[in-house]
């Protein structure tokens, strides 16, 4: 459709802030980001009409010489991600972003346009070679995004970490798309469906997409980059690479899943699911040790991704035991816990950024005490907080259950022993991490938002200007409008993955699905409605024939008046789980007496706490140093004299004449 | 639409059945107690007078809490009823809104609430309180995972309806036996009953349950003790329903259930905290065991 160019064109019209006269800059930043957040609408609109009222055909199929655009089904879904995703983001950067006035803020808007227009463009990429395109485009935008305050030195480094790995990744999708479609003589998508691999090439191919994606993504064991990309980003960028992007790694998997590679080895299955479900649960529990805000949402969509993976491992997994109609339940549970994730993760890498606007600070040690002084950010981080730990009434559940259920719907099917206990181990990983999430959140809302303030930076907290709420206001209003009323959004999804022939999980009263033998229901609406009664009659009760309220009065400390530093961290509160999961977090603690007259009073500690991340500690580092010592074993070759490069000119020379002669 | 209604309503019956007789069997279980440590105790009606004697007194709040605060206890409350209205019908006619899954996640929402509020009063005991719930709470989840996952592989469904134990087939196996001992494990953990937290004490620093709760008064402590004791109800409801195979009726199983409890807690000491994760591992290797023999 020629309105979703034309969308396309409206981003490129706000990428032109970057060279608008400086005197100007601040009229710059509200063009470019109106421009982002019309044209979001726009792709938002007409990838969901698309959606439900399929014309037939696909919504984009243009060619121009060696760029070609496509889009179906698939690449709808996560159109209309970007698009409501992009939408309230950039309402809120209207205001957030203000805060960079002076620090080279139309390169920010113009680049925040880019980003969006890049990654519309990989998502309606019609070949290989557009696709690597876009997808570069993608990263390296997003590069100089993460790299925007780059005055500080940790940014750069998170920057450039990013961009080798990301990199990397873009490098082993190269690779598969190379096999695919030098198998089938074009890079076009259509062509390479047709055409597929077979043999050791497939597993190749197979491998290669799995880990370029899987990077973009922040699977276990490659996510290093994404705990230090996400805080150091500006926050919006943060909740568009988060909510957004990640999601794009998915897209492209799920083309290559589905279309390229196919799903008839059950091994490909289990190692998604493996990896996932793995990610999900190691993802978490980093996110639960953190104190900076921002890295406790990167780690969680660590979680959140590898529940995605898991869930769509699942459904490999089912695809290669032939049992397709069982299968729709977990690629549904993939897509709509995508979609949700970008509602949901969106939200809190906003209130992240509301809080670090209000106090200055990312850390949740110093803070407390927040919901009095901003009571709107405080009521939507909270909603963001529920759908996290996938409470009911949120769109957290929605995806949670689903993906639950397709887990039960492989157990039941799981008929050899290995399979069966896989199962047994993955409810045990399903059940840690959800856990462990509620814990994770309940930790991060109530240091920060509830309590007393544990230092300075609150006092002068306050209320976020209008648009930074209504971005906040728009995603919760999402988050709880798709929990209560799920059934569109998953049967759309369900339509896009099994076709229109099945029968609809969802109906106007719930979801239902009855492939692990009877019926299972989720009903928010009756659930809702059950609760608002009892809400009711508690409510009446407890105000007509209760004792009342009497007075506020300060809570007996043993005859001192309590501190606020007598309150639990947020370091203490995860110590419990932290002493029963040290085999893997191998925390280091090391105590330093400041100040110690005697063995028990009169002593001033000081407690170091590290943990380092196990991948990076046990993986990469060892990895570094190895490459660094075997180059400089080369170093020896080379010492700088001019006749011992002469004597090897000469030495190569004689083998090369050797090899003629040969 | 009219049997949605008249199914919502027998729920809603049941519900506050189950509410009423909830601290009856807290009080049969301090009896057996008191019977065993060979004491007279209390009347076994007497967790009825003491939460008239709570409901009238007046909250006093202290001066840092937020809305959270007073939310919480009517979450946690409201969340223990739902839990008893999604149970198994024993009331004919009752409709199915949820599955087991859903019953888990309501009852997270109300765990959710009561560790915020341990945090809210911003005193050490609470955040206590709040953190070793997670920590337990994060131990007894696979477990519960797991107890769902035998019972809906046996019966394929994860409605609690729908797991309720058959009578007509071979009912009494190794497995079901299995998985009976570890939800029984499962129930003293989710409760915070003896071994795991112990529920006469304050001002230790082994508890937890009651280090979330040393704030409230009046109301809104009726509310949580009500909501706890509704909740123990609930799980020994679902104990009997769905993991104890005798072929008694519900009413001699909850029963049984309470005594056990008793038993336990008496033969029992508090474990340290960092030995439940033992505990829970023995909870999960015997249903892995029983998912095995099914």
């Amino acid at each position: 459709m020629d309105l979703l160019l034309c969308s396309l064109l409206i981003y490129l019209l706000g990428t032109m802030t970057i060279i608008w006269p400086h005197k100007l800059e601040m009229t710059a930043h509200y063009a470019g980001t109106a421009c982002a957040i019309i044209a979001s609408g726009m792709v938002a609109v007409i990838s969901i009409c698309y959606l439900v009222m399929p014309v037939g055909g696909l919504l984009v199929d243009t060619d121009w010489g060696s760029y070609s655009l496509a889009a179906d089904g698939w690449s709808s879904v996560f159109l209309a991600i970007t698009g409501i995703a992009g939408f309230f983001i950039s309402i809120y950067a209207l205001d957030y972003a203000k805060g960079y006035r002076g620090s080279r803020i139309r390169a920010l808007t113009g680049l925040w346009n880019l980003f969006l227009l890049s990654i519309v463009a990989v998502l309606i990429a019609g070949d290989a070679f557009t696709f690597i395109v876009a997808w570069e485009i993608m990263a390296l935008v997003s590069f100089l995004l993460v790299n925007h305050e780059a005055d500080r030195k940790e940014t750069v480094s998170a920057a450039y970490q990013y961009m080798v790995m990301t990199h990397l990744g873009t490098a082993a999708i190269l690779v598969a798309f190379y096999l695919l479609g030098s198998h089938s003589a074009s890079f076009s998508f259509v062509d390479m469906m047709q055409n597929t691999l077979d043999g050791s090439l497939k597993h190749i191919a197979f491998g290669c997409a799995f880990a370029g994606f899987a990077l973009k993504s922040g699977l276990m064991p490659l996510h290093t980059w994404l705990p230090n990309a996400h805080p150091a980003a500006p926050s919006h960028v943060s909740a568009l690479m988060s909510g957004v992007m990640l999601k794009v790694a998915l897209y492209g998997f799920g083309r290559f899943a589905f279309q390229f590679i196919g799903m008839d080895n059950i091994w490909y299955g289990l190692i998604v699911m493996i990896v996932g479900l793995l990610s999900a649960f190691l993802g978490v529990l980093y996110a639960t040790m953190e104190v900076d805000m921002k890295r406790i949402l990167a780690y969680s969509s660590v979680e959140n991704m590898g529940i995605i993976f898991g869930a769509f491992g699942c459904g490999m997994l089912l695809m290669a035991m032939h049992l397709m109609p069982l299968a729709i339940v977990a690629f549904t549970a993939a897509t709509v816990h995508a979609f949700s994730h970008s509602l949901m993760k969106g939200l809190m890498f906003m209130s992240a950024g509301a809080v670090m606007h209000a106090t200055g600070s990312k850390n949740i040690e110093k803070m407390g005490g927040l919901l009095k002084k901003m009571p709107y950010t405080a009521f939507f981080t909270l909603i963001g907080a529920m759908a996290l730990s996938s409470l009911p009434f949120t769109s957290g559940l929605v995806g949670e259950w689903l993906v639950l259920q397709s887990f039960i719907t492989l157990a039941q099917q799981a008929g050899t022993p290995e399979l069966r206990l896989l199962v047994v181990l993955s409810f045990i990983l399903l059940g840690l991490t959800g856990a462990t999430a509620l814990g994770c959140f309940v930790r991060l809302y109530a240091t920060a938002f509830l309590g007393r303030a544990r230092s300075h930076i609150v006092d002068k907290a306050h209320e976020q200007p209008f648009f930074m709420l209504l971005g906040m206001g728009i995603a919760a209003v999402l988050v709880v409008a798709v929990g209560i009323l799920p059934d569109s959004v998953v049967n759309t999804m369900q339509m896009l993955v099994a076709g229109p022939m099945t029968a609809p999980m969802g109906n106007p009263l719930g979801i239902m699905w009855g492939g692990s033998g009877h019926y299972a229901i989720y009903s928010p609406v009756i659930i809702l409605a059950v609760t608002l009664v009892i809400t009711l009659a508690v409510a009446i009760a407890v105000a007509c024939f209760g004792g009342g309220f009497q007075r506020r009065e300060v809570t007996w400390n043993c005859g001192t008046v309590p501190t606020e530093r007598q309150q639990y961290s947020a370091t203490g509160f995860s110590k419990p789980l932290r002493r029963a999961f040290d085999s893997i977090l191998n925390s280091q603690r090391r105590t330093e007496y400041i100040r110690k007259d005697h063995d028990y009073f009169g002593r001033k500690l000081q407690v170091h706490l590290e943990i380092p991340d196990l991948f990076t500690e046990k993986l990469y580092k060892p990895i570094q140093t190895w490459m660094i010592s075997s180059s400089s074993a080369f170093r020896h070759i080379q010492e700088g004299s001019v006749s011992l490069y002469i004597g090897y000119t000469m030495i190569a020379m004689i083998f090369v004449l050797i090899w003629g002669v040969m | 639409m009219g049997y949605v209604f008249q199914g919502l309503a027998l729920n809603i019956v049941q519900a506050l059945l189950l509410l009423a007789f909830a601290p009856l069997i807290a009080g049969v279980i301090n009896k057996v107690k008191a019977f065993l440590q060979k004491r007279q105790g209390a009347s076994v009606l007497q967790e009825y007078f003491d939460l008239a004697k709570w409901w009238k007194k007046p909250t006093i709040l202290t001066p840092y809490t937020s809305i959270i605060f007073v939310v919480a206890p009517a979450v946690y409350f409201i969340t223990s009823f739902l839990a008893a209205s999604m149970l198994p019908g024993f009331l004919a006619g009752q409709i199915s809104i949820s599955d087991a899954f859903i019953f888990v996640y309501i009852l997270a929402l109300g765990r959710f609430f009561m560790c915020l509020s341990s945090m809210d009063a911003a005193t050490a005991f609470g955040g206590m309180g709040g953190s070793r719930e997670v920590y337990v709470s994060v131990l007894v989840e696979p477990a519960v995972m797991l107890a769902i996952l035998i019972n809906s592989l046996r019966y394929h469904s994860t409605t609690l309806s729908g797991m309720v134990i058959d009578y007509d087939g071979a009912y009494f196996t190794v497995s079901a036996a299995l998985a009976c001992v570890a939800f029984f494990l499962v129930i003293l953990a989710e409760n915070s009953r003896l071994p795991v937290d112990n529920p006469d004490t304050h001002l230790e620093l082994t508890m937890i349950h009651e280090g979330m709760t040393l704030e409230y008064s009046g109301p809104l402590l009726t509310l949580i003790h009500l909501g706890s004791m509704l909740k123990v109800m609930v799980f020994l409801t679902l104990f009997g329903a769905l993991y104890l195979p005798l072929a008694v009726p519900l009413a001699v199983k909850i029963l049984f259930g309470a005594v056990l409890i008793g038993l336990v807690e008496i033969l029992n000491n508090k474990m340290r905290l960092f030995k439940v994760r033992v505990y829970m591992g023995a909870a999960i290797v015997l249903l892995l065991l029983a998912i095995i023999a099914e």
